[in-house]
């Protein structure tokens, strides 16, 4: 009966002469091989004078108060200069990292899109010269003088892609983030227990929590990327900053396989074998997770500033926020720096229409709207005025650690695959496949690889 | 998953023997008017399948990240296939999903199928239509309803509540050791109806008398079922196999929509990996290599299934 | 001969498998009408939140489109490619027709990849074409297998007569072998809806423009969109998949009984 699949010689034949002459083409990509964009060009801030332009922008605002802020700049950008469309094409943070590497380099590229600061989107869009550098526009609208050196190293890579933290800045960032604890004072007063102000204080308010039946602390996993954030936490209070620094950014000479370290991912297993989280964190999803939080179900949730205005849409004034706690006699330590940064592709047929909309998205008066939406701008943020309630928590906690105190980069902008690599590994150290050891040994073993090969 | 998916049924039979009749007598069109009619769909086939095909297996002999200069690494990303970790696992995974999706749904199929062809109940109709059902939803919506089934407030564990088993509830998707057989046990789902379908299909043209003459020796269901059900529908049986091991092979969406491969990789399969790393990771000739093993390996068990329904057959 | 047990029995499997198919399903349902995510009534409403909250409109739209085209292209090339390999004597069918099969196990995964960067050099991405026209290609391997097999099977002599009245080959296609094929062709057709309709991978990949969205693409980043409950991405589930099942409903024996005439014929 089922005999569809009758092949003669011929037809292998065939195939094979056909894959022969194949082989004969030219190597693929050998087409794109262009120079690296120019980093100094003539440019035009007059925009009214650049006629009808369509602007497609890609971002990943799509919680509530980022996206109220987007279509608010968004019309005001329109109003001001009505020769320019906007055409917004906003996706979940997941979905922007899946598509973003085929939108990016196909024909008819958006002009603008956020583009993760890490080597696995940013450095690696860099490197193929699908990015333009910044340089031009940031000397015509004066964006040195908006963006500290501190901000301005998590967009800045070198040309070639191999250098991060250094070299031409290609992308804006709009918000502030740092990911801290939100907790819910309620639920604290009902388990008796005080808000901690010292890392100590931090992990006995978590045992406390449990051994009162509670489930301490929220996370929601199943996206791989919300634990890096945990990890993070308490790699801050425990590893020397410098080290975080080299590790993230992907340097040569650092290593995961330090004391601290090791150290950082006993903690990680630890809490999960505590019963710290909720059960089954791996198949919870990140916003099923601030729900559970938000309906009261645990008295901490540990993540980053992004989920205020959600958070305090939900909760309202049941919910507070703070840095992590240090432990005694250390700087306040935490994960965070930039938003997802603009940047302008390569592409784009428009780019000075693209510099304007960058330069308006950033400008003072829409960090003023940031404020006013919920979120932490990332430049100015002392001038602001924030709303009262968690917002006023939210700047307080950034400016503590920002000025006061270590703000360090995230973990995953380290290597191109650093994402999937500490993801997965992650999963496992917290459903206890795999030791403390074993999860720094997969890790290292993936830095080891990157740096060797980046040189 | 267009046109594989549920086409072979479909081809096996009616290729399957030639024609009695003497075709053609020399007066036939010429050769170029057949030409001519299969031109078209030829023309648009070997440009969107047969070349992207080779130029996979091109692909596959460089390392190339989809934006640079790639380099050539010959047989270096199949070496990878066989030595890599993660790689194995991947292939790994999709062996367990064949169990779920093709040997489980063929099981419980034959058995449905058997029993229901010996009592002749009512409603028949009405319960192919259902259980048939699973197969034309779009898998993506297939995985939003299991994400909820399986999420740690979803109806699963409601379920395993109210009959007293509320322990064994847990956030199902992400279980180190239950995530794969949770994301199988969706593919059961979507499979058992075609197994089902197609087996009842068979069993409906065995002649009643082979029953009788069979109950007549004093033969019970049980012997009956092996003595004769059985072995008439051997042909059904590979290919409601291939078919669902195949569909098991290019679970793509499911896991896209559901697990994204975790926890920790362990719902990882070939197909996700394919693309993951060919538009995520920028490991383009790597993502090649896989599918184009993907390939042969459905290739091979095409071949292989075909063999057994043939064999003693007819 | 069937005892009452025997037949209770019976029934009871039905009627778990019955619910094990439904549970799923009616698990979106419910949720798709039941009170929304702010707690609210719900209902009906929900359909037309999720329509506007998840752009299901030009989504919906883009999927009728891509689905129209490939059913109906490939739906002609088909029957002409088939009428070819199933009645005539074509030169090189041993190797041309084994090639079409092969289209049958080839996965879509593996052609997904080199089509996405050389339709890319070509500036083809982003297009319709670099939607509809793979599919088409998919669509055409089965529909050509499926379509000789169908003209196979008609007596020749139904042909002989036709060509005896001095009909040519285009007119005993169309006038004489089509019009009583029309079950086979509707079986291809529907075949074609529901994987064209259903496919995930090829819009994905081929086109990022958001005016190129398909319907079951919209779901996907609806699920990842909305973030705050499950009611209206169960009413964006029910959305996408009510088309097919529409028609399956209706066509269903139409469906059910082609493929399976295809898996019993010989």
């Amino acid at each position: 009966m089922a005999r569809p699949t009758r092949f003669r010689a011929s037809v292998v034949a065939a195939l094979v002469g056909a894959l022969a002459l194949l082989s004969a083409a030219c190597t693929p990509g050998s087409e794109n091989a262009a120079a690296p964009p120019p980093t100094d060009r003539a440019v035009q801030t007059d925009v009214a004078a650049l006629g009808p332009v369509t602007l497609t922008v890609w971002d990943q605002e799509v919680r509530g108060g980022q996206n109220e802020q987007m279509e608010q700049l968004n019309a005001a950008f329109h109003q001001r200069y009505p020769n320019v469309t906007i055409e917004r094409v906003s996706r979940s943070f997941d979905d922007l990292a899946t598509t973003l590497r085929l939108a990016i380099s196909g024909n008819d590229a958006p002009d603008v899109v956020q583009a993760n600061n890490g080597r696995a989107d940013m450095g690696a869009f860099v490197a193929a010269g699908q990015l333009l550098p910044l340089r031009p526009w940031a000397q015509a609208y004066g964006w040195d003088e908006r963006y500290p050196a501190s901000v301005r190293q998590y967009v800045s890579y070198t040309p070639d892609g191999k250098v991060f933290g250094e070299g031409e800045v290609y992308g804006l960032p709009q918000v502030g983030e740092v990911v801290g604890i939100y907790y819910n004072p309620a639920e604290l007063q009902r388990l008796g227990i005080a808000v901690p102000s010292t890392w100590e204080e931090f992990e006995a308010a978590l045992a406390a929590g449990r051994a009162a039946g509670a489930v301490p602390m929220q996370l929601g996993n199943l996206e791989s990327w919300p634990a890096l954030h945990v990890l993070g936490t308490v790699q801050d209070q425990l590893v020397p900053a410098e080290q975080v620094t080299d590790l993230a950014f992907g340097r040569d000479g650092a290593s995961w396989t330090t004391p601290e370290n090791t150290q950082a991912a006993q903690k990680i297993a630890e809490w999960a074998r505590a019963g710290y989280f909720n059960d089954g964190v791996n198949g919870v999803d990140n916003d099923q997770a601030w729900q559970a939080f938000a309906r009261g179900e645990s008295p901490f949730l540990i993540g980053g500033t992004w989920l205020a205005p959600d958070l305090a849409a939900a909760m309202g004034p049941n919910v507070r926020f703070m840095p992590p706690p240090p432990p005694a006699g250390r700087p306040v330590s935490a994960t965070g720096g930039t938003g997802l940064p603009f940047s302008i592709t390569t592409g784009s047929d428009a780019p000075d229409a693209a510099a304007a909309y960058l330069d308006f998205i950033t400008s003072p008066d829409a960090m003023r709207v940031l404020t006013e939406t919920g979120n932490l701008p990332v430049a100015g943020t002392a001038q602001q005025q924030p709303p009262a309630g968690l917002s006023q928590d939210v700047f307080a906690a950034f400016a503590a650690v920002a000025d006061g105190g270590q703000l360090l980069p995230y973990l995953d902008y380290a290597t191109p695959t650093m994402a999937d690599t500490m993801g997965a590994a992650l999963q496992d150290l917290l459903a206890g496949q795999q030791t403390p050891e074993q999860f720094l040994a997969t890790v290292q073993a993936d830095y080891t690889a990157f740096v060797d090969q980046n040189g | 998953m267009a046109s594989g998916g549920l086409a072979t049924p479909a081809t096996t039979a009616p290729a399957a023997r030639p024609s009695p009749e003497p075709r053609r007598r020399g007066l036939g069109p010429s050769p170029w008017t057949a030409l001519a009619y299969i031109a078209p769909a030829f023309v648009v086939y070997a440009v969107f399948l047969l070349y992207p095909l080779g130029r996979a297996v091109h692909l596959s002999l460089f390392d190339w990240d989809g934006l640079t200069p790639a380099t050539f690494v010959g047989l270096g990303n199949y070496v990878d296939v066989v030595a890599d970790d993660q790689l194995r696992a991947a292939f790994g995974h999709a062996l367990v999903l064949i169990v779920f999706f093709a040997l489980l749904p063929t099981a419980i199929g034959i058995v449905l199928a058997a029993v229901l062809n010996r009592a002749k109940v009512r409603g028949l109709a009405f319960f192919r239509m259902i259980v048939f059902l699973p197969q034309v939803v779009a898998m993506v919506v297939v995985g939003v309803a299991w994400r909820r089934i399986y999420a740690p407030d979803g109806s699963l564990n409601d379920v395993l509540a109210a009959v007293g088993l509320g322990a064994l509830g847990r956030a199902w998707l992400g279980d180190p050791v239950l995530a794969l057989p949770a994301v199988g046990i969706v593919g059961t789902w979507v499979q058992t109806g075609l197994a089902t379908v197609l087996l009842m299909a068979g069993m409906s043209r065995i002649p009643g008398e082979l029953y009788e003459a069979c109950r007549l020796d004093g033969a019970g269901p049980v012997r009956e079922f092996f003595a004769i059900t059985l072995p008439a529908v051997r042909a059904e049986l590979a290919v409601a196999l291939t078919l669902t091991a195949v569909a098991a092979l290019r679970t793509f969406d499911l896991i896209y929509i559901t697990t994204g491969g975790g926890p920790g990789n362990r719902t990882s399969v070939p197909a996700f990996e394919v693309f993951n790393r060919a538009f995520r990771l920028g490991e383009v000739g790597s993502a090649a290599a896989i599918g184009v093993t993907l390939t042969v390996i459905i290739f091979v068990i095409n071949l292989g299934v075909a063999r057994i329904g043939e064999r003693g057959g007819r | 001969m069937i005892s009452a047990t025997e037949r209770t029995a019976n029934y009871a499997v039905l009627l778990v498998f019955t619910l094990f198919a439904l549970w799923p399903i009616g698990t979106v349902l419910g949720a798709a009408l039941g009170p929304d995510d702010a707690g609210g009534v719900g209902g009906l409403a929900n359909f037309a939140a999720a329509w506007e909250q998840g752009r299901f409109g030009p989504s919906m739209l883009t999927s009728v489109a891509v689905s129209g085209f490939v059913v109906v292209v490939a739906g002609v090339l088909s029957v002409l490619a088939g009428y070819a390999f199933g009645t005539m004597r074509v030169p090189g069918a041993p190797v041309l027709f084994p090639l079409f099969l092969l289209g049958l196990m080839v996965p879509g995964e593996v052609i997904v990849v080199p089509l996405y960067f050389d339709l890319r050099t070509f500036g083809l991405t982003n297009t319709f074409w670099a939607i509809a026209l793979p599919q088409v290609a998919q669509s055409v391997a089965f529909g050509t297998f499926w379509m000789r097999a169908y003209f196979r099977s008609q007596p020749a002599s139904l042909i002989e007569a036709g060509r005896l009245d001095g009909a040519g080959t285009w007119r005993i296609l169309w006038r004489i072998l089509v019009p009583p094929a029309r079950p086979a062709i509707v079986t291809m057709v529907v075949l074609t809806y529901l994987w064209t309709w259903n496919e995930f991978l090829i819009p994905l990949v081929m086109a990022t423009d958001q005016a190129l969205r398909t319907a079951p693409l919209g779901l996907a980043f609806f699920q990842g969109q909305y973030t705050s409950g499950f009611t209206l991405l169960a009413a964006g589930a029910v959305i996408v998949a009510a088309p097919v099942l529409i028609v399956y409903l209706f066509l269903q024996r139409h469906f059910i009984r082609g493929m399976l005439e295809g898996a019993v014929r010989e």
